[in-house]
């Protein structure tokens, strides 16, 4: 926004201090905490006064600041201030719809803490409407229009000097238009050095700027300036736009010059102009009636909405919001498509959803006619290594065998040479809560080729020629169902790899246990 | 005071000081280490204890304490209390009083959070672990939980020691801290390997030494992590008296630190989803998850970090003097470097993560299986570093305008879009392959972060030069896409599939310079300006270490 923010005494004594308004940013606090910025509303350069909508922590309601920054070691400046809000304090004493309330004026010591950078705050009360400058940023107002909206401004002005106190109404970005469509000064707070002459050319400048959408005073931020006649005055606005009248423009004009001839020094003169305007209205309308239709419409849509139309910012916002949700869409859909891909890819995973082969049980029709029926899952109450010669095969990783996660599994040491060279054999022993009558017993492993047997034990470590065998199969990739010939029930059942699968090494996934329907 | 520190006084507040650009660079070596011992402790945990329900255990955890602590104190000390401590040094105490008061409120502070804290384990644990599908372990969680919890309390001591001593310009002590810590740790992780016998996990036993024996040696890490500090504090001429009230320059801050707390809050909430989402699914998802985003960040963490460190003081002192176009350059200039180191990395990682988790954590109790289900998790999710990298300079850029809200608000609709989608992948994914969708997740929503980042951005700055941004991250993954086609042809045609961990070495050893030179290659070939101040900083990296 502005870039003037290296005018500040950088000298000495202002080292441990900020070293500009830098902590001026929505959000922050000032007056010693008790008022958060909300947002700029603009800057009166001449005294370094920034404009700040903000809310009053305490009483929770929106103030408009007029924050005027400096080092309080800067004796100059310190003064300049303190004159600014000595005058402030005196206008406070004006109640009129044309003015902000001024509720309070804080100066260092006395609200202000001395490390803020502050010289002094005048607190008003928030005016709520459109800014001035965003008003006329799209075209300038009708004559009509403009006078009606700055009869208030200048009646207030009128009732200052009546009292002899100074107002300062000269710059654009301190009056703003409320919903009922008057001008207020809504950040109150005159120069040191302003002078009653001041406020009458600060209306006439102000006028000047709702005919002409151009600031006729000193440059004023975002606003286009007046263009100059070679005399160095500005243009009258009936030079700019024809269908302004004579008696408006000239008293635009005549408010502005220094000069006593001609020139008007007092703002009840301006405001009888401004009267005299507002009676043409009805003339005015009915003479070029469509024109000042549409553009009645127009400003009605600018000034009783705080819309900014001419934003480039909450068009950009727009836009932004449509492409956030843009984003998020796509990214939905993509998230979808990245989630088929990933089942796609693990469909290749071993041990998951592979066929299901059926063994059936290896004892003859004459031992068992019927192979017990199989009924509910059982859950092993534990599973361990069953091992009768040499070091057991990863103890530890038994329980992977059966906890139900096919990404997990136990596996067999690897061998140099095929059972029963080293051992006869190594095994999961799993033992259950009770004895049970088991009919099947279902084992995932992607180690084909394994060959394995179901046996029944009467103890956790028994002997291997304690153990009975019921059930005998060929282990097949993915899952092998195994069917056993003794509905008997044990507490402890072995599952005894007798010979090992390509490499040496067998490995299981899970193995699951059914009980015998009763 | 030493000889630092009077130096520094006399500089104007707020400029960078000659001490500080020296002690950077031996700062950057000591980040790195520390940041390669963290990634050995979580290697050698896989190698020794496995991927697993422990595992997933201790790591969530281990994350509780630093979770509470960011909650109860971590955001608002980098953003405020910071700031004010290094302002407070132009006291006529030289601070003294304020680092006291500090001191003394904020231990006071986080010691009733953290009692607090540790009562409430068993709740921390209903938050984080869905155990209705009986894949997790609550009890085991909460166990942990009651040992390291205790860690805010050091957590807490450390970061703010470590910001008194960086406000006094002392910045190696607390640079080294975290590699003592995670020595600490690779020592626990040892003793509980010799430690014969089993945690029991039916039923947890709270007295169980070789619970104990972890829990108490991490907790031990950060007791000892914060301690080596108290030394390097007394030698800066700091006293420490109770001094008890809030200063009154804290108040200044209250909304910035509301909005900061919401963001870390904001976060957290999507962690939580993904954490329930994780134990939910299948064992091991958490452990998973944990490495992959540890993987993800290693690089990130040596390249974005080293970039950031770079241009980070430029940008906040062009956000300071409202210098929006110097601002915009700065931004514009991090994105296009980041975009040409990092979506090659991405393309690497992408096609190279199995191989390279098998081969880091296929060792030992790790296994082959589940390393694979993390380099699929890495592979999947790879493509996100860019954009975790934009999001993460764009917060910088935020918070250098002392724009806290914004970051904030994209925050909240990162995780609105991130929650559905991760109950999305617990509805439409295999169980055991959660952990890789969660990953890809967490990536898009950096996607997502990135875009709104960079148009909120816009809307406050203007013309962002996204379109020179945009082009050169296309020409990235453009030359990224060369590279891993020529690394994935390569794979199919004369390399080994991944199925042990020499296999994994192998294909890692080929396929990654493949695919890293192809890539680089084809930028230099397609000119990418952006290239040359990337590959002298590189150099000058090497030349430096």
């Amino acid at each position: 926004m502005t870039t003037r923010r290296t005018e500040y005494p950088v000298g000495e004594g202002a080292a441990g201090n900020q070293a500009g308004p830098g902590f001026l940013v929505p959000g922050s606090a000032v007056g010693d905490g008790r008022y958060r910025l909300l947002a700029e509303f603009g800057l009166d350069e001449r005294v370094n006064a920034h404009l700040w909508r903000a809310q009053d922590n305490q009483l929770r309601r929106d103030v408009g600041l007029t924050l005027l920054v400096g080092d309080p070691a800067n004796a100059t400046a310190a003064g300049a201030a303190r004159k600014m809000l000595e005058r402030t304090m005196h206008a406070a004493r004006i109640t009129h719809p044309g003015t902000s309330r001024v509720l309070d004026v804080l100066g260092p010591g006395n609200g202000i803490a001395p490390n803020e950078g502050l010289l002094g705050i005048v607190v008003a009360d928030w005016s709520q409407g459109t800014d001035l400058v965003d008003v006329i940023a799209e075209h300038p107002l009708p004559p009509s229009t403009a006078a009606r909206l700055l009869e208030p401004l200048a009646a207030a002005v009128e009732l200052a000097h009546h009292s002899g106190m100074v107002l300062g109404i000269d710059h654009p970005q301190r009056i703003r238009v409320t919903p009922d469509g008057l001008l207020r000064l809504s950040f109150p707070g005159p120069l040191p050095e302003a002078t009653l002459q001041d406020d009458v050319r600060g209306l006439g400048a102000i006028l000047y700027l709702l005919l002409t959408g151009k600031w006729p005073l000193r440059s004023a931020p975002g606003l286009p300036h007046a263009p100059l006649a070679p005399d160095g005055q500005v243009v009258p606005p009936r030079a700019l736009f024809p269908y302004i009248p004579y008696e408006l423009s000239s008293a635009a004009v005549r408010s502005l010059t220094d000069d006593a001839t001609g020139g008007i020094r007092t703002s009840s003169g301006l405001l009888r102009v401004l009267e005299r305007a507002k009676l043409n209205e009805d003339a005015t309308q009915s003479i070029s009636a469509i024109q000042d239709d549409t553009e009645d419409e127009d400003d009605d849509g600018a000034l009783w909405t705080t819309k900014r139309p001419h934003n480039d910012r909450s068009k950009r916002r727009k836009l932004a919001i449509g492409v956030t949700a843009l984003a998020v869409a796509t990214v939905g859909v993509l998230a979808w498509l990245g989630m088929q891909l990933i089942s796609f890819f693990g469909d290749d995973s071993p041990g998951a959803g592979g066929p299901t082969v059926v063994a059936t049980a290896p004892g003859n029709a004459e031992n068992n006619p019927k192979p017990p029926t199989p009924g509910q899952p059982i859950q092993a109450a534990g599973v361990q290594v069953y091992n009768v010669k040499g070091t057991p095969d990863s103890p530890r990783r038994a329980n992977r065998a059966v906890d139900g996660d096919p990404a997990t599994s136990w596996k067999t040491d690897k061998y140099q040479q095929p059972f029963p060279a080293l051992k006869p054999g190594v095994g999961l022993m799993a033992s259950f809560a009770e004895p049970v009558p088991f009919a099947e017993v279902v084992i995932d492993s992607p180690s084909s080729g394994t060959v394995v047997e179901i046996r029944t034990a009467p103890s956790e470590k028994p002997g291997l020629d304690e153990t009975k065998v019921i059930g005998r199969a060929t282990l097949q990739p993915g899952q092998t169902r195994l069917q056993l010939d003794s509905a008997e029930p044990t507490q402890h059942l072995l599952i005894w790899i007798t010979t090992l699968a390509d490499g040496n090494v067998s490995e299981i996934t899970e193995v699951g246990f059914l009980r015998a329907a009763q | 005071m030493d000889g630092t520190a009077t130096v520094a006084k006399d500089e104007p507040a707020g400029g960078s000081t000659p001490s500080l650009a020296k002690a950077s660079g031996s700062m950057a070596i000591a980040t790195l280490v520390s940041r390669i011992t963290g990634f050995g402790w979580k290697l050698v945990m896989t190698w020794l204890i496995g991927i697993n329900v422990t595992t997933d255990s201790f790591t969530i955890a281990n994350t509780l304490p630093n979770i509470i602590f960011e909650l109860l104190l971590g955001g608002v000390l980098a953003s405020i209390v910071v700031p004010l401590l290094v302002r407070s040094q132009d006291d006529p105490d030289g601070g003294n009083e304020y680092t006291s008061r500090l001191l003394t409120v904020g231990m006071t502070g986080l010691a009733i959070g953290t009692v607090i804290a540790v009562a409430a384990a068993p709740l921390f644990t209903t938050i984080y672990v869905d155990g209705t599908t009986g894949k997790a372990n609550p009890d085991l969680v909460t166990a942990f939980a009651y040992l390291l919890l205790p860690e805010i309390l050091f957590y807490g001591l450390f970061a703010l020691l470590s910001a008194i001593l960086q406000a006094k310009h002392v910045f190696g002590p607390t640079a080294w801290a975290p590699v003592v810590n995670n020595v600490v740790i690779l020592a626990t992780l040892v003793a509980f390997w010799l430690m014969p016998g089993e945690i029991s996990l039916d039923p947890v036993r709270m007295g169980d030494p070789k619970l104990l024996v972890l829990g108490l040696g991490t907790t031990l890490g950060i007791v000892v992590q914060a301690a080596v500090l108290v030394p390097a504090l007394r030698r800066s001429g700091f006293r420490f008296r109770w001094t008890w009230g809030i200063d009154a320059r804290l108040r200044e801050f209250g909304g910035l630190a509301l909005w900061i707390l919401g963001y870390v809050g904001i976060s957290q909430i999507g962690m939580v989803i993904t954490q329930r989402v994780l134990t939910a699914a299948a064992v091991g998802g958490v452990s998973i998850y944990s490495n992959a985003w540890l993987l993800f960040q290693l690089p990130y963490g040596v390249i974005g970090v080293s970039l950031l460190t770079a241009i980070l003081p430029r940008m906040s002192k062009a956000a300071a003097v409202g210098d929006t176009q110097r601002l915009v350059d700065d931004l514009s200039t991090g994105s296009r470097l980041s975009a040409v180191m990092l979506v090659p990395i991405s393309a690497v990682l992408t096609i190279t993560g199995a191989a390279l988790c098998v081969a880091l954590f296929g060792v030992g109790e790790g296994g082959i299986e589940q390393s694979q289900r993390l380099g699929h998790a890495l592979a999947f999710s790879a493509f996100g570093l860019l954009p975790y990298a934009l999001v993460m300079l764009q917060l910088r850029v935020f918070y250098a305008m002392k724009d806290a809200r914004t970051p904030t608000l994209i925050m909240v609709v990162m995780t609105a879009v991130k929650v559905p989608l991760l109950y999305m992948c617990g509805a439409l994914v295999r169980p055991d392959q959660v952990v890789i969708a969660v990953l890809l997740v967490n990536s898009l929503t950096f996607v997502v972060g990135a875009v709104l980042g960079q148009m909120w951005l816009w809307v406050r700055l203007g013309n962002l030069h996204s379109k020179k941004v945009v082009k050169v991250i296309a020409v990235c993954v453009l030359a990224s896409g060369v590279g891993a086609a020529a690394a994935w042809g390569l794979s199919t045609v004369a390399l080994p599939t991944v199925d042990s961990v020499t296999t994994a070495w192998v294909n890692l050893a080929v396929q990654g310079p493949v695919a890293c030179v192809v890539a680089f290659g084809v930028l230099v070939a397609l000119k990418v300006p952006e290239l040359k101040p990337a590959t002298s900083r590189i150099t000058r990296l090497v030349r430096r270490g």
